[in-house]
């Protein structure tokens, strides 16, 4: 029986985010725009959806009296990305 | 991906995460300034004090002085390349105090080597004053060796870590160096000590900046 898939992870840019900061300790949003190749404000909607979700946490802070928003994984966001690859796993296992 | 949002297959999301992951490991690159900093001052340091004693000069310092100085500057590069890192990794911290922790046992080092010298000197005097000959044992040809015992520490758990082949190669350099410096003399000791430097710190420092050169110019063009 396949369990499904996490809907908050399964779409593109959110798991670009969450593969992006799980191999890191945290990262600002600029770099986050950078790798993901996506625009400003999609990037914003997303990353709240995974705050929201409590995956990741989000920290706004001002560096040289610019705003920067700094982001990082949670515990339950690593526990949700590695159910998320495990399920994925077992449909490419079993399908 | 600022267009809508599609629907993912398995094989796709498999593959996006392992690019993603990829990208993140791709995007720390080291701007080598302090490794080259570091590699420049030790072979200074090391040839001048050959010199010192293959000419039979002495300079009015203790040219060795240098290093602490240069803590300065590293402090000042340290501050300035993680104000300007746009991430962190789980590895940044452990290198930092592994490179910390290296710093402190340099200093203990010299510390202790100091000590021993302030005991052994009497005694050697004491035995070249009563047999009219110096002593065997020359406690000043060990020196080298201790030093590049801890040299070769942190570069090689660096390079292993970072998957940075010169830094890897460079600190099993360095105890190559400090296994044959234990049978040379002193100035053969200065002289790996500074090639030692030049390969685990200096080369190694210059690939880095190329590197980061190298990756800040892609980033620049992808954004033109």
């Amino acid at each position: 029986m396949f369990k499904d898939l996490d809907p908050i992870l399964h779409s593109q840019l959110r798991l670009a985010v969450m593969s992006l900061l799980i191999s890191v300790k945290e990262a600002e949003f600029t770099f986050l725009r950078e790798k993901t190749n996506s625009t400003a404000g999609n990037l914003s909607v997303q990353i709240q959806k995974l705050k929201d979700a409590g995956y990741i946490d989000v920290i706004k802070q001002f560096k040289d009296n610019y705003p920067q928003t700094i982001c990082r994984i949670t515990k339950p966001g690593i526990r949700a990305f590695e159910g998320y690859v495990a399920n994925l796993q077992s449909y490419l296992g079993k399908g | 991906m600022s267009q809508p949002e599609k629907e993912l297959t398995e094989k796709e999301s498999l593959d996006l995460i392992a690019m993603m992951i990829n990208k993140a490991k791709d995007s720390y690159h080291d701007t080598g300034i302090g490794a080259m900093m570091w590699g420049t001052i030790i072979t200074i340091c090391a040839l001048v004090r050959l010199s010192e004693i293959h000419f039979g000069y002495r300079l009015p310092f203790d040219i060795y002085w240098l290093t602490i100085l240069a803590i300065v500057p590293q402090v000042y590069i340290s501050i300035k390349e993680k104000k300007e890192r746009k991430v962190k990794s789980y590895d940044d911290i452990y290198m930092d105090y592994l490179w910390l922790g290296f710093g402190i046992s340099i200093f203990l080092m010299i510390f202790i080597i100091n000590a021993i010298f302030r005991v052994w000197e009497p005694v050697s005097a004491e035995y070249a004053q009563l047999s009219g000959q110096a002593a065997a044992f020359k406690f000043r040809e060990f020196i080298a060796p201790l030093f590049l015992l801890l040299y070769g520490m942190p570069t090689f758990v660096t390079g292993a870590a970072c998957k940075f082949k010169p830094m890897l190669w460079g600190g099993l350099l360095c105890w190559a160096c400090c296994l044959v410096t234990i049978f040379t003399t002193i100035k053969i000791d200065l002289l790996l000590t500074a090639f030692s430097a030049v390969f685990a710190w200096l080369i190694p420092g210059i690939i880095m900046e190329r590197d980061y050169r190298r990756a800040k110019k892609e980033l620049a063009d992808t954004h033109v």
